[in-house]
């Protein structure tokens, strides 16, 4: 059986290089045979996608898509610095 | 007089996204007096993307100052990219520096993508392999152009735009052992040397908003993940007029 450390590493460089993701900051960890998605995102979309090419990336594997999407607010009142 | 600056980088726009982040700057010259885009303006670096960023950035009332980021380099498009803006009135820094007046006051932006290898005392040095030492001097070569750019600059205000981080301070939430590749203290350590009065940087989603150099210049780490807002505001006079 495949270490899960190099799975998560396998996934996490799929989801760096394949040209439908390119997402460099998702977290990936593998605990037996269930895989988790950390991190935040620009959309919808993209959320799926990931989930898509991670499931590619470990096949077999329990996918639980845990990512977040970018909430993003109005600006606060300024800083003075 | 006031002059704040609005900043944010990390926006990875792409034809997915289109005019989603459009309507978030509606009104911006309310709030701020120049807008800096702190790079990775797009998903794969591509054309298309690039058209995307032009369209989210163009016509606003206020100056534009961007870099580009390592997202934007990846399709290998990124001086096509940089023209793309220029052409649409967005002013595009690749380790220069700009001068914008704002209300009376001589804003002086440097600046450029910037690069990784560490922080003092866990970083890369030029030594060994071809490739450890390509890495290794790209950030040097950058830094190099970065305090020349400091030296000559003439202004009254004086900013430092970057992707890349030049302090850790502003990591503080992403894994220490990727450290070498979200920045550099050879960047801050040439901006220490001819002295600024605010850096601004994107690249680490998972960071922290504030951090300092070792000599005290306050660092601004507005990766829209981290900001959690469209963008930030920062006014360099203090209570005079902000």
């Amino acid at each position: 059986m495949e270490a899960p450390q190099y799975v998560a590493a396998r996934v996490q460089g799929a989801l760096a290089e394949d040209d439908r993701t390119h997402e460099l900051g998702i977290r990936v960890d593998v605990r037996g045979d269930q895989l988790f998605l950390r991190g935040q995102v620009g959309c919808l979309e993209r959320r799926a996608l990931i989930a898509d090419v991670a499931a590619e990336a470990a096949p077999g594997l329990t996918i639980h898509n845990e990512l977040s999407v970018v909430d993003v607010r109005e600006p606060e009142e300024e800083e003075k610095l | 007089m006031s002059l704040r600056i609005a900043a944010v980088g990390d926006v990875h726009l792409g034809v997915d996204v289109g005019g989603r982040y459009r309507s978030h700057l509606n009104g911006i010259e309310e709030k701020a007096d120049v807008l800096l885009l702190a790079g990775d303006l797009t998903r794969h670096g591509t054309l298309e993307e690039g058209e995307v960023v032009v369209n989210e950035f163009r016509d606003l009332p206020i100056p534009v100052v961007a870099v580009l980021g390592n997202h934007d380099h990846h399709s290998d498009k990124p001086a096509e990219i940089a023209a793309m803006l220029r052409d649409a009135g967005i002013m595009v820094l690749h380790d220069d520096s700009v001068v914008v007046e704002v209300n009376g006051t001589r804003l002086g932006v440097v600046g450029g993508k910037g690069f990784g290898g560490g922080f003092a005392g866990k970083c890369a040095s030029e030594f060994g392999e071809p490739e450890i030492k390509a890495f290794v001097n790209h950030t040097k070569r950058i830094a190099d152009r970065w305090r020349v750019a400091l030296k000559e600059l003439d202004a009254d205000k004086r900013v430092v735009l970057s992707h890349y981080s030049p302090v850790n301070d502003t990591l503080a939430g992403e894994p220490p052992e990727i450290y070498p590749f979200l920045g550099s203290y050879l960047l801050a350590e040439a901006i220490d040397a001819e002295g600024a009065d605010l850096i601004l940087h994107g690249h680490a989603h998972m960071g922290t908003e504030k951090g300092l150099t070792s000599a005290g210049i306050r660092v601004r780490n507005v990766a829209l993940p981290v900001l959690g807002r469209a963008y930030g505001v920062y006014c360099l006079n203090g209570d005079e007029g902000c």
